[in-house]
C-alpha cells in the first residue's frame, strides 16, 4: 500500500526539517517530495497544504503528517511527525538549559536582543507575503483587520475573538445555490 | 502534578488556536505563559521565540522552552506533546478522509472564512513580538533594516537574524 518505505521517509523528512530554517517552510517540503522525488503529485501536495492550513495546529507539523499519511499510512504520519519535530525539540531543549542556567554570558544578552529585533522584521515580511498572496477582496480585508485589532491592540482573548469574527466570515461565504 | 496538568492543558488548547500558522497563537500564548501563569517573563518569551526561529522545525517548539522553564525536562516534554500530538492526530484522521470531506460545500466556505482570520491572527503575532522586542531607536532601526533586507528574497533569513545578533552585541543593546 505505502508508496515509500518508512526508514527512507524518516530520512527525507528529518533532513527537510533540519534544513528548513526561517520563513516559507512549506516550500522546502514541496522541493523534497514533489520536485526532487516522484513521491507526491503537485495537485496532491496543494491538497495537503490546504488541509494543513485549514485544520488547527502548527501548519508545518500538520503538513508533514498529511504527507506522511499519504506516503505510508498511519505509520507514515507518525514517522513524519517524529522526524520533523524531534531534532529541533532536542536542540531547543539544550538551548533552554543553557539560557536558564546562565550559560549565556552577559554579552549574549545583547546578541539575543539584536536577534529578537530582527525576528520582528522576519515575521513582518512573512506576514506581508501571505497578505499579498492570499488576502483577496474587501470582506476578507475587514475580517483580517477586525481579527488583528481584537487580538493585538485591544487584547481580547483569542478564542473569544475567533468566536466573534468567524461566524460572520462563514455566513458570508456560506454555500449558496447557483 | 497539578502544575504539569495545567501546563499540558494550556498548550493543548493553544494548539487548537493555531489557525494559519503558529505566529497567530503568539499573542494568546504570551498572555497565558507570561501574564496569567508567570512561567516566563515577557523578555524570556521573546528570546525563546527567537531561539525557535534559529532551530530547525516548527516555531511552536517555543513551548519546549517555556515548559522547561516552568517544570524542567518533564515540563518540556509534556509541553511539546500537548502542542503537537492532538492536532497531528486530528490531521492524520482528516487526511485519510479528506477526499470526502472536501466535497462538502461547507469545506470551501470554511477555507475561505478561515484564511483572513488566520492572517489577522498572524498580524497580531507580529504586533505582540514587536511590543516585546522593539523598545528603543536602535532596536527599531534593526527591525526596519531586517525587514528591508528580507524583502530581497534571496537573503537567507537565518543569516539576517545572526547579523542582527552581531549588531546587538556591537551596539550593546
Amino acid at each position: 500500500m505505502s508508496r515509500v518505505r518508512l526508514p527512507h521517509l524518516i530520512r527525507v523528512f528529518a533532513w527537510t526539517g533540519l534544513t528548513s530554517l526561517g520563513g516559507g517552510r512549506s516550500a522546502y517540503f514541496h522541493d523534497a517530495v514533489v520536485v526532487r522525488r516522484p513521491w507526491v503529485r503537485n495537485d496532491e501536495f496543494v491538497q495537503d497544504l490546504t488541509l494543513s492550513q485549514l485544520l488547527p495546529g502548527p501548519n508545518f507539523a500538520n503538513l508533514a503528517v498529511a504527507l506522511g499519511c499519504r506516503l505510508a499510512g498511519w505509520a507514515g504520519g507518525a514517522a513524519a511527525l517524529g522526524a520533523i519535530v524531534a531534532p529541533g525539540a532536542v536542540m531547543l531543549l539544550l538551548l533552554a538549559v543553557l539560557y536558564f542556567r546562565g550559560g549565556f554570558a552577559p554579552a549574549t544578552t545583547h546578541v539575543m536582543h539584536g536577534m529578537a529585533a530582527t525576528v520582528v522584521g522576519l515575521v513582518l515580511v512573512t506576514t506581508a507575503r501571505i497578505v499579498r498572496a492570499s488576502l483577496h477582496g474587501r470582506v476578507a480585508l475587514v475580517v483580517a483587520v477586525a481579527t488583528f485589532l481584537l487580538v493585538g491592540p485591544l487584547g481580547v482573548n483569542t478564542p473569544l475573538a475567533i468566536a466573534l469574527v468567524l461566524p460572520v466570515a462563514l455566513w458570508w461565504h456560506r454555500p449558496r445555490r447557483a | 502534578m497539578a502544575g504539569l496538568a495545567r501546563l499540558a492543558w494550556t498548550f493543548l488548547w493553544l494548539s487548537l488556536l493555531c489557525v494559519g500558522g503558529g505566529l497567530g497563537v503568539v499573542p494568546e500564548m504570551q498572555r497565558q505563559v507570561v501574564a496569567r501563569y508567570e512561567w516566563v517573563t515577557a523578555r524570556e518569551f521573546v528570546d525563546g521565540y527567537t531561539l525557535s526561529q534559529l532551530t530547525p522545525g516548527p516555531n511552536m517548539l517555543v513551548v519546549v522552552f517555556v515548559g522547561y522553564r516552568a517544570y524542567g525536562v518533564p515540563g518540556a516534554c509534556l509541553a511539546g506533546l500537548a502542542m503537537f500530538l492532538p492536532t497531528s492526530s486530528l490531521t492524520a484522521l482528516v487526511a485519510r478522509r479528506w477526499e470526502r470531506v472536501r466535497a462538502h460545500p461547507w469545506a470551501l466556505a470554511g477555507e475561505r472564512a478561515l484564511a483572513p482570520v488566520g492572517i489577522g491572527l498572524m498580524a497580531a503575532g507580529v504586533y505582540t513580538l514587536a511590543w516585546s522586542a522593539v523598545h528603543d531607536a536602535p532596536t527599531a532601526t534593526l527591525a526596519l533594516v531586517a525587514t528591508l533586507a528580507l524583502t530581497a528574497s534571496w537573503v537567507p533569513p537565518v543569516a539576517v537574524v545572526l547579523v542582527g545578533g552581531l549588531a546587538g552585541w556591537l551596539l550593546g543593546l
